[in-house]
């Protein structure tokens, strides 16, 4: 017979699963609105704001879990760690939203070198992806995975900051100054994406093993 | 501060603030109470199988498990009560500071002096008042100063949160009390002798959740005096008043460890499945 507290274990996994789905959604409307130049930032906006209350209903939720049955153990680190995962998905909405924020204050540009940016989002996107897996099938290996992949972000990230700050012989262009913003604003999102995807990796090992901190 | 007091290396301010979070190294751990070897019987079902577990001074330890695991045999071993019951036999040993209380020179009647028990349900002996049931044990083992008497049976209420309830009326029968109440008496009657350690099988079951919060706040206190070992059917009590955990099934001791360790990260699947409630 199921427990009482499955019933509602259940229904907060399925929660977070939605979370997951809207979630990559955002982010790939955000990077398909750079990539391409189309302005998708409403649309971005309403995934965003669900992602925030869908946040709001995990913890709520969790709460009452926890004061309805006191779960112990994996249970209680399933719950808890819901929370964490939850607010990793809503932050990957809101950096959606920052990206699609960036390419409506800075306006079109289709003649930037886009080659840096989508190279991160790739990686990025498949970091979600990965992250979404390992909770899906609460596979606590993919963290060793997902940290490599951060480690070339980052790398990626300070490349792109050093390229951009070397000294040049002439002034640069304006449509040049536009398109090094963007590109640094979205590489820095891209960059806080990926430690969000670790997060949530890392919450996937502590929920299997009880260890909260893999990487140390 | 400590780069202000005295000229010390970032290393050594390092190693000191380390030391300093995690607090005292305790050298020796003193057991009180230690099972070895215990096996139980009722006449051919074994009830114990071979129980080896160590007690922590001055600490709360809660044997937890399903129905007819044998908890309450476990704990029965620990003041020589399990003997008492017809066909019942204990093998092995329990040493109490290092004394086997099983031992042929050791006076079972000191053994139950030194370790108290509280059982499931209140049980005040129903013709004597609230003051006579505290003194029960002293009357018994030949005390008769009446001052002594008054002064133990004050320290003893005092000592089971109930003095301030009942001051004025020690003379009422321990009956007229609520069920909470009654096993607050219970606890300062055990307590009168003062014991060393005090076993308590389930103490709070008959209660309701107020009087059963009372009793936990009193296990928490009781602890800096004495060593409790505690039976309970409920998880969440065992987690709220016990430094440590024990969890048998079918007479074995399954798994024991800090409580902590046990309700977030038990080491055995069997225990995680129990505490989380999937069996039992």
């Amino acid at each position: 017979m199921a427990r009482l507290l499955d019933i509602g274990l259940d229904r907060i996994r399925n929660l977070i699963m939605d979370m997951a789905t809207l979630s990559e959604e955002s982010v790939n409307a955000a990077l398909e609105s750079y990539e391409k130049g189309v302005m998708l930032r409403p649309q971005i906006f309403e995934y965003s704001e669900k992602l925030r209350i869908l946040q709001l209903e995990v913890a709520d939720f969790a709460t009452e879990l926890i004061a309805r049955y006191q779960p112990v153990a994996r249970d209680l680190r399933f719950i808890q760690s819901c929370m964490d995962v939850a607010y990793g998905f809503s932050r990957f909405g809101r950096y959606a939203y920052d990206i699609s924020d960036v390419l409506e204050a800075i306006g079109p540009i289709p003649d930037c070198d886009k080659s840096y940016v989508i190279e991160m989002a790739n990686t990025a996107k498949n970091m979600i992806k990965l992250s979404v897996e390992s909770l899906k099938k609460l596979d606590k290996d993919t963290s060793q995975k997902l940290y490599m992949m951060d480690d070339s972000v980052d790398a990626l990230y300070r490349s792109y900051l050093r390229f951009v700050l070397t000294p040049r012989d002439r002034e640069y262009a304006y449509a040049e100054v536009r398109c090094f913003i963007s590109a640094l604003l979205i590489l820095r999102y891209l960059e806080r994406i990926a430690d969000h995807a670790c997060y949530i990796s890392d919450c996937v090992h502590y929920i299997v093993t009880a260890d909260s901190s893999p990487r140390r | 501060m400590a780069y202000f007091s005295r000229s010390l290396t970032v290393e050594e301010v390092m190693r000191e603030e380390k030391a300093a979070v995690a607090g005292p190294v305790e050298t020796t751990v003193r057991y009180k109470v230690v099972i070895k070897e215990i096996n139980g019987w009722f006449g051919r079902k074994q009830a114990l199988k071979n129980i080896n577990l160590n007690i922590k001074d001055k600490s709360v330890t809660a044997f937890i498990g399903p129905s007819g695991c044998g908890k309450t045999t476990l704990i029965r071993c620990l003041n020589r009560m399990h003997e008492m019951t017809p066909c019942a036999l204990v093998e092995g040993q329990v040493l109490v500071d290092g004394a086997d209380i099983y031992d042929k020179s050791i006076d079972p009647v000191v053994v139950k002096r030194r370790v108290g028990m509280v059982f499931q349900k209140p049980n005040p002996f129903p013709t004597m008042s609230i003051a006579d049931n505290v003194a029960a044990g002293l009357k018994l083992n030949g005390i008769k100063d009446k001052n002594l008497i008054a002064e133990v049976v004050e320290e003893s209420l005092k000592g089971a949160a109930l003095w301030d309830e009942v001051k004025t009326e020690l003379d009422k029968p321990g009956m007229s009390l609520s069920g909470g109440q009654q096993q607050r008496l219970c606890i300062a009657r055990a307590l009168a002798m003062q014991p060393e350690v005090l076993l308590m099988d389930e103490p709070t079951s008959a209660l309701d959740p107020l009087a059963s919060s009372k009793i936990e706040e009193l296990v928490r206190s009781l602890k800096e005096h004495v060593t409790i070992v505690i039976v309970t059917h409920n998880m969440q009590q065992a987690a709220r008043v016990s430094d440590f955990t024990a969890f048998m099934y079918l007479g074995e001791m399954i798994e024991y460890g800090a409580t902590s360790q046990i309700f977030k990260n038990p080491e055995k699947e069997l225990t995680e499945r129990y505490i989380s409630g999937k069996f039992g």
